[in-house]
């Protein structure tokens, strides 16, 4: 059974409870106030206000903000420094602060193109879509694990990770991003790009245990529903599980309409990644090995044989009839919903080769093991297996019927229905074409091309809002994944609605989005308190000043690796495992030990994520939980981010690092240790204050650290020690670097 | 809130601050949640989302000792006598019984009594079977609530659903509602802290996830060897002066960077959290250190005994936990499912029952002595219960339908029991208590109404107990 998770009251909001049926149209079951609400309105062509501050604004957004700002009787702040600037949209676009040479490029760059040069660069860096990918991925709830029990590895989940990367690094048009990754299988069925595309619908949270295959399946496909409704158009449409939904127009009917484009998709997860002419030659080859080695494999097929039986089996035995059935059944008279029971089934009643292996005991397994080595001497001829992913597609043109559940069950069905869009938003019914060759219901492409399509009020308003959601810390309408009635209302309507339609206009191009949005004024203000201003706006939700933020848990390690002057920047492959906390047993589902520090300094959106027990020092640091789709993450401050960032060995090892780089570049000179640390950590030099401060930190930590070499112990050096150091010295060092890498300069965006 | 922190953590003549302090209770609640929440993280931002904050209504009990029995302990074998059972035995489940999906498939295996022998106890005559001899003195002190009910069939539904209510992964836990509802008593600590006794918890940490919560919320794992924390200590090559050195520069250095943005509230609560840390370096590992309790006490709890040893550990350090302010601890006793006794119920059950019985005892006797279970709730339940049919001859299956948690100490109206299951102990027939109900009760006895603790995520006002729940007022002293 599952309990539906909607809201308590209408918390006087003064809108009508609807009514519960699912029999009548949007229309009698909502309050004009509901079917109205703006975000489900078509985009508006909006003027650029006019305003009197002329001289401010450099382009159309400004004369947005400007707008809203003269109407309170505010005045925007003046521009930010050049090297607050530079770190600002550094930290912003590629994660990364700029190095002292960058700093110098840019501040001695005089030319008025100056700014705009260096955003076209960044634009252009692969670090770009590391991190703006990692901001999708938080959307697609994207993990390389099932969760629930067992937490399993799924080993291709990493490429739909490579994907999104190079869909922002190449400004891939939104529109076809949507396409993709909605039904990339039914439109570009040969580019394996696209195909890998539909692994957004795969991110699902997964039980290999469950046996009421009914209830998982639906529980699936609600999750995907649901996902797709706050990824694409911000609504919270799972409050429409159950009943109709109480805030927005979204019917019962409606969102079992919107679950009906999925009603037939299944997990594919073996996606061939090469061209035919690869694919070609490894059949030959394959077949001439599997010709060789046919007496050999056999022998093996029949030692396996028992075993497979028994894991099959095992699972048949504990499944409810309705399954068993599902299975026992030819496949020809299997009907829509048996084949995807069997199709759910299939998977675990009938395991990989390796898994039937390790179920193997006493003389099977050695006899297994004796076959096996004879097969090992045909291994040269083997073609090795071709690169593979992992998607979604439809396991065949026939779809089985969807029903509208009462309570949100697959045992409270009620009428059946089609695939529809939601009704307040298209009353046009989708044209849906099966694929020819019966291989796919051609649904998911009607709905992609909706998503996707200029018209629709939600998809590119969601998408613009999210942009410059990250790039001011809030957005325009400060609930990214809900536009609804219970969300938040935009700050500056006209400015979205302009932003968006320029985006459409500009084919959906993520880049020129971005860089319409950081030429403006607006992004390059300075962030200082004025308390005049702060009286009238005290949250600055209209932009009176650049707004503080802390950076995101991967952009402080990121960053901090950088400075120390180890990150390796290689981009895309398979995930790592980096270092874990000292005492902290591998996590259910494993965790490779002894990394290599190749895989300790790679950037954190390649590091493993773990549904269940992701990274812990990334999680200490308000990474999202993956069993949900994540709009904006919190930014919270506690203790145990401190012990983190203080005391795990990874950060430790980062100062040492650090240290080592300053010595390499000031040697044992202590007033050019400081500068130098401050030029590599915060793009600046030290004023007077902090200099002697830090002089005088040395010295005496170098006190503390003395008594205990005295004493027998251990300390922290910096990686690179040069001859004549003082040990008790160098590990002061090691510690200020530390304290730099912790301190709030580093870890705030001004 | 300690003294150090407090005017620090107050975001002044802000509108939030206004609305936040015009009431008490459940206003300030429902506006801390209104404020907070998706989207308007800003909320959480600036302030000490750990400080306490006033309950509901007067609480029962300051803290909740959860002792999960995981993997399910068998009701029908400890707490539930089902002489009808013994009649039966042999037979199939009557068809009157209807359909039944378990995990295993066994709905059509014959029934299996149980094996043991129950007595009654205490003046309250209460019955338990032979397996928890030393619990069985203490029944006066304990009510059994026998007809509780679940959704899950498969363990890790299950134990997710025990935890946050939900079977699905990704809503908060109790223990992270009770954090946000009350805040911390005691700073220097976790608020929330689980204990386990052997392997990984099935569903690991998604059962003490805050959810969509702020993570400040989230409870954490004490580790049984070396630190209880993950970090909590500096490595052996920075020494406690060294780190001193280290915090005292970073707070000059912050504030010297901070000096003009005084109004920036974070960056003053960031210079806090450390101070809070280096508190904590010393307060966790004090908290869990033995060493001071005396070796009468530790045998009450049976760590002299190896079978006892490493559950009465915890159960000691629960108590320890409760005296330094700790809301909520959760035990798992046989963590990864060691209660799940599928194959051969005296076998396994034995083990966990001798494991779980002197330590539990211990921990009642200890707390009543000190005074502390008049304000300090325990509970003993499972995931669920399993069933009156066999598997495999001599196990019992997954039974979410009816199954028995127990209640003590705050606020808990000793010495009864409460609902019932049908006479084969399958599924709860009087007064039903699903999962929901239990966290309803819980919250009730900490001073939090269950309907008016929400948190607005995702267009809805998000409450602990979804859009169910109802407090068992029987259970209620």
């Amino acid at each position: 059974m599952n309990f539906s998770k909607c809201s308590i009251s209408l918390m006087g909001l003064g809108l009508a409870y609807a009514a519960f049926s699912a029999e009548s149209g949007v229309k009698e079951i909502f309050t004009p106030v509901q079917l109205r609400h703006w975000s489900l309105q078509k985009v508006a062509k909006r003027a650029v206000p006019s305003i009197q501050m002329q001289e401010w604004v450099a382009t159309p957004v400004d004369a947005f903000i400007l707008s809203k700002l003269e109407a309170r009787g505010l005045t925007p702040s003046k521009s930010g420094d050049r090297v607050t600037l530079l770190r600002r949209v550094s930290l912003d676009l590629t994660g990364l602060p700029p190095t002292p040479e960058e700093v110098d490029v840019f501040v001695s760059d005089q030319s008025p193109k100056a700014w705009e040069k260096l955003i076209d660069r960044l634009l252009a860096s692969p670090h770009y879509g590391e991190r703006w990918g990692r901001h999708w991925l938080d959307v697609a709830r994207f993990a390389e694990s099932q969760g629930f029990k067992a937490d399993e590895t799924r080993p291709d989940a990493w490429r739909y990770r490579d994907y999104v990367i190079d869909s922002f690094n190449t400004d891939k048009p939104y529109d076809r991003f949507i396409r993709e990754q909605i039904a990339g299988d039914e439109l570009w069925p040969n580019v394996a790009e696209a195909r890998i595309a539909t692994a957004f619908n795969r991110h699902y949270p997964d039980e290999y245990n469950a046996r009421n295959l009914m209830q998982r399946r639906q529980e699936i496909l609600n999750e995907v529903t649901n996902v797709v409704g706050s990824a694409f158009l911000g609504l919270t449409v799972e409050c429409a599980q159950c009943h109709n939904h109480k805030f927005d127009p979204i019917s019962h009917k409606d969102y079992y309409s919107l679950q009906a484009f999925f009603a037939n998709t299944a997990a594919d997860d073996r996606i061939v990644i090469a061209p035919p002419q690869q694919v070609q030659e490894h059949e030959r080859k394959l077949a001439l090995w599997e010709g060789k080695t046919r007496e050999i494999r056999e022998e093996i097929s029949a030692i396996l044989a028992p075993a497979r039986k028994k894991i099959w089996d095992d699972f048949f035995d504990k499944y409810p009839p309705e399954v068993q059935e599902a299975i026992t059944k030819p496949d020809s008279e299997r009907t829509p919903y048996e084949a995807q029971l069997y199709h759910q089934a299939k998977l675990y009643l009938d395991p990989s080769k390796d898994d039937v292996v390790k179920s193997l005991r006493g003389p099977d397994k050695q006899r297994y093991q004796t076959f096996a080595k004879k097969l090992q001497e045909f291994a040269s001829l083997h073609p090795g297996d071709l690169p593979h992913g992992s998607g979604m597609r439809d396991i065949s043109a026939q779809a089985p019927v969807t029903h509208v559940l009462a309570g949100g069950t697959y045992l409270g069905r009620q009428e059946p229905v089609q695939p529809a869009f939601p009704s307040v938003l298209s009353a046009e019914l989708p044209k849906i074409q099966p694929a020819a060759n019966g291989s796919t219901t051609g649904r998911r492409t009607a709905l992609a091309n909706w998503l996707a399509s200029p018209e629709n009020p939600l998809t590119a308003r969601v998408m613009v809002n999210r942009v410059w959601s990250h790039h001011f810390g809030q957005g325009l309408v400060a609930s990214p994944n809900d536009f609804g009635v219970m969300g938040k209302r935009p700050s500056h309507p006209e400015l979205l609605d302009w932003l968006t339609t320029e985006f459409v206009q500009n084919q959906w191009s993520v880049k020129k989005l971005h860089k319409l949005i950081l030429m403006s004024n607006v992004y390059q203000q300075a962030s200082t308190h004025r308390e005049a201003a702060a009286k009238e706006d005290s949250t600055n939700r209209l932009l009176w000043r650049f707004p503080r933020n802390r950076l995101e848990a991967e952009a402080i390690r990121d960053s901090a690796i950088h400075v120390a002057g180890v990150l390796n920047s290689k981009v895309g492959g398979p995930s790592v495992f980096p270092v874990l906390p000292e005492n902290m047993p591998s996590p259910r589902g494993g965790w490779s030990k002894n990394p290599t520090a190749e895989e300790n300094y790679r950037r954190s959106v390649y590091i493993f994520v773990r549904r269940n027990t992701p990274y812990p020092l990334l999680k200490a640091l308000d990474f999202p939980d993956t069993n949900m789709s994540c709009g904006r993450r919190d930014q919270t401050i506690t203790s145990p981010q401190a012990l983190t960032l203080l005391n795990d060995r990874a950060a430790i090892d980062w100062a040492q690092n650090f240290a080592g780089r300053v010595l390499g570049k000031a040697g044992l000179d202590p007033k050019l240790q400081v500068e130098t640390a401050y030029l590599l950590a915060y793009s600046r030099k030290p004023d007077g204050w902090e200099t002697d401060t830090v002089l005088t930190f040395l010295e005496k930590q170098r006190g503390i650290i003395q008594s205990r070499i005295a004493k027998g112990e251990s300390i922290a050096l910096p990686t690179n020690v040069p001859e004549k150091g003082e040990p008790a010295r160098l590990a002061a060092l090691v510690d200020f670097c530390h304290s730099l890498l912790n301190s709030n300069e580093f870890v705030y965006q001004e | 809130m300690s003294k150090l922190t407090a005017p620090h953590f107050v975001r002044a003549a802000s509108r939030r601050d206004f609305l936040a302090n015009a009431g008490t209770g459940f206003g300030a609640l429902a506006l801390g949640s209104l404020l907070a929440g998706d989207g308007v993280a800003a909320a959480v931002k600036g302030r000490n989302a750990m400080a306490a904050k006033p309950p509901h209504y007067a609480a029962k009990a300051k803290s909740v000792i959860w002792l999960f029995m995981e993997g399910g302990p068998s009701h029908i074998d400890l707490f539930d006598p089902k002489p009808e059972l013994k009649r039966l035995s042999g037979q199939p489940l009557p068809p009157s019984f209807g359909k039944v999906i378990t995990a295993m498939g066994t709905s059509n295996n014959t029934l299996m009594p149980s094996q043991r022998t129950f007595k009654q106890y205490g003046r309250s005559g209460q019955w338990v079977s032979d397996w928890y001899p030393h619990i069985a003195q203490h029944m006066d002190d304990i009510a059994v609530l026998r007809s509780c009910q679940a959704d899950g069939l498969n363990h890790v539904g299950s134990v997710c659903q025990m935890n946050t209510g939900s079977i699905l992964a990704g809503r908060p836990s109790l223990g992270s509602w009770v954090q946000y509802g009350l805040g911390a008593a005691n700073e220097n600590l976790p608020a929330f802290v689980v204990l386990t006794d052997d392997k990984e918890v099935i569903g690991g940490p998604n059962n003490w996830s805050n959810g969509f919560l702020p993570a400040t919320y989230q409870g954490t794992l004490f580790r049984n060897e070396g630190p209880p924390i993950l970090d909590v200590l500096p490595p052996k090559t920075i020494g406690n002066d060294q780190q001193r050195g280290k915090l005292d520069l970073m707070a000059s250095l912050n504030e010297h960077f901070g000096r003009d943005k005084q109004t920036d509230l974070d960056l003053e609560s960031r210079i806090q959290s450390y101070e809070l840390a280096y508190r904590m370096q010393s307060a966790a590992p004090e908290a869990v250190d033995l060493s001071k309790e005396s070796d009468a006490t530790k045998k009450l709890y049976g760590m002299d005994e190896e079978i006892t040893e490493k559950f009465g550990r915890n159960c000691l350090l629960a108590r320890r936990l409760v005296e330094r302010g700790v809301r909520f601890i959760e035990l798992y006793c046989s963590s990864g499912s060691g209660w799940d006794a599928h194959v051969d119920m005296e076998e396994n059950h034995s083990k966990n029952c001798k494991i779980s019985d002197k330590p539990i005892a211990g921990l009642l006797a200890d707390l009543k002595a000190r005074g502390l279970l008049n304000d300090t709730l325990v509970i003993w339940g499972g995931e669920f219960g399993r069933t009156p049919f066999n598997e495999k001859g001599k196990g019992r299956d997954h039974n979410p339908w009816g199954f028995t948690t127990w209640f003590a100490g705050g606020g808990v109206k000793p010495g009864q029991t409460v609902g019932s299951t049908d006479e084969l102990g399958l599924r709860a027939v009087e007064r039903p208590a699903h999962v929901h109900d239990i966290h309803a009760t819980i919250l009730h006895l900490m001073g939090l109404n269950h309907i008016d603790l929400t948190y607005l995520h995702n267009g809805r006002f998000e409450r602990p107990t979804i859009v169910a729940g109802t407090v068992v007022k029987e259970l209620l002293a």
